[in-house]
């Protein structure tokens, strides 16, 4: 069993936990955004969108670049797969004893109708 | 109407939601799901554990207990708590604190079952609330040990592939 945390699962939750920085994530998988881009959709001032776009990079989600003036954002997808397999294996032992649950409860049902109706 | 779709969600920093429906009636699901006998069938530990003690009792300040041995340690962990709440057929509250057979604490937590029927399918939905947010992501984390291992090694190969 694996108890110890992991800090940089632990950045990545964190990145993930604020509607304005899935919403940077989705913006992004469509391509390389300079900050404005990122901002404006959203809304949001340029420092607060900075703010976010820096939890992002501590997370390593996002690699940013400048170019002149202009500071350009990219997704970095591996931490999110990281993170959905992290999960994913929580959901899959749960489905898992839900699927015997399944099978038990279809018993239970056969056993309450001797004359048991298939369906 | 199929009975499947399991739903995890996280509406706060320390609570998981898992709601998932059943082909059957509420009351064989309540049954199932606090029996002990029936319970030994579908709270599937570990590869290589076996479950060796479970009680329940749902009822207020009636024990949940169960314990799980493996080849290394007995118990190699148990799970205890009391009823706090319980409307027969409708909802039940329990705390739950999971200790390892070292006698480390891994997880405190308070879990509500809450179960509605319509059409002989019922869903259940089980709420989970952690002392904080650590714990609840510790707790989504605990089926790493299953194979996760080669899953990170799938996943180093993927990666390390060019996109």
């Amino acid at each position: 069993m694996v108890l110890d945390g992991s800090p940089r699962l632990d950045r990545v939750f964190h990145a993930l936990a604020h509607p304005a920085r899935r919403a940077i994530i989705r913006q992004l998988s469509g391509g390389e955004r300079n900050l404005s881009e990122l901002a404006s959709p959203l809304r949001m001032t340029f420092p607060a969108a900075t703010k976010h776009v820096r939890v992002l990079e501590r997370a390593t989600l996002v690699r940013r670049r400048v170019v002149g003036r202009e500071h350009l954002c990219r997704l970095s997808a591996a931490p999110l797969r990281d993170a959905m397999l992290w999960t994913e294996q929580f959901r899959q032992n749960w489905e898992a004893r839900f699927e015997a649950l399944d099978a038990l409860l279809e018993e239970m049902k056969a056993e309450e109708q001797p004359r048991s109706r298939r369906r | 109407m199929t009975a499947k779709g399991l739903q995890i969600a996280t509406p706060t920093d320390s609570t998981l939601v898992l709601t998932r429906a059943f082909n059957a009636p509420l009351r064989l699901v309540w049954e199932a799901t606090f029996t002990p006998d029936k319970m030994r069938r579908w709270m599937m530990p570990p590869p290589g554990w076996t479950m060796t003690d479970c009680e329940c009792e749902p009822r207020v300040g009636g024990v949940l207990r169960v314990a799980w041995k493996s080849e290394d340690a007995d118990p190699a962990m148990t799970l205890h708590g009391e009823f706090t709440e319980v409307v027969t057929h409708e909802r039940c509250v329990h705390t739950e604190t999971m200790v390892l057979g070292s006698g480390e604490t891994i997880g405190k937590l308070v879990e509500t079952h809450a179960f509605t029927e319509q059409g002989g399918v019922t869903t259940m939905r089980i709420t989970q609330v952690y002392g904080s947010k650590e714990e609840r992501d510790g707790a989504l984390a605990s089926g790493m040990d299953q194979g996760m291992e080669a899953c990170y090694q799938r996943l180093d190969a993927l990666v390390a592939q060019p996109a």
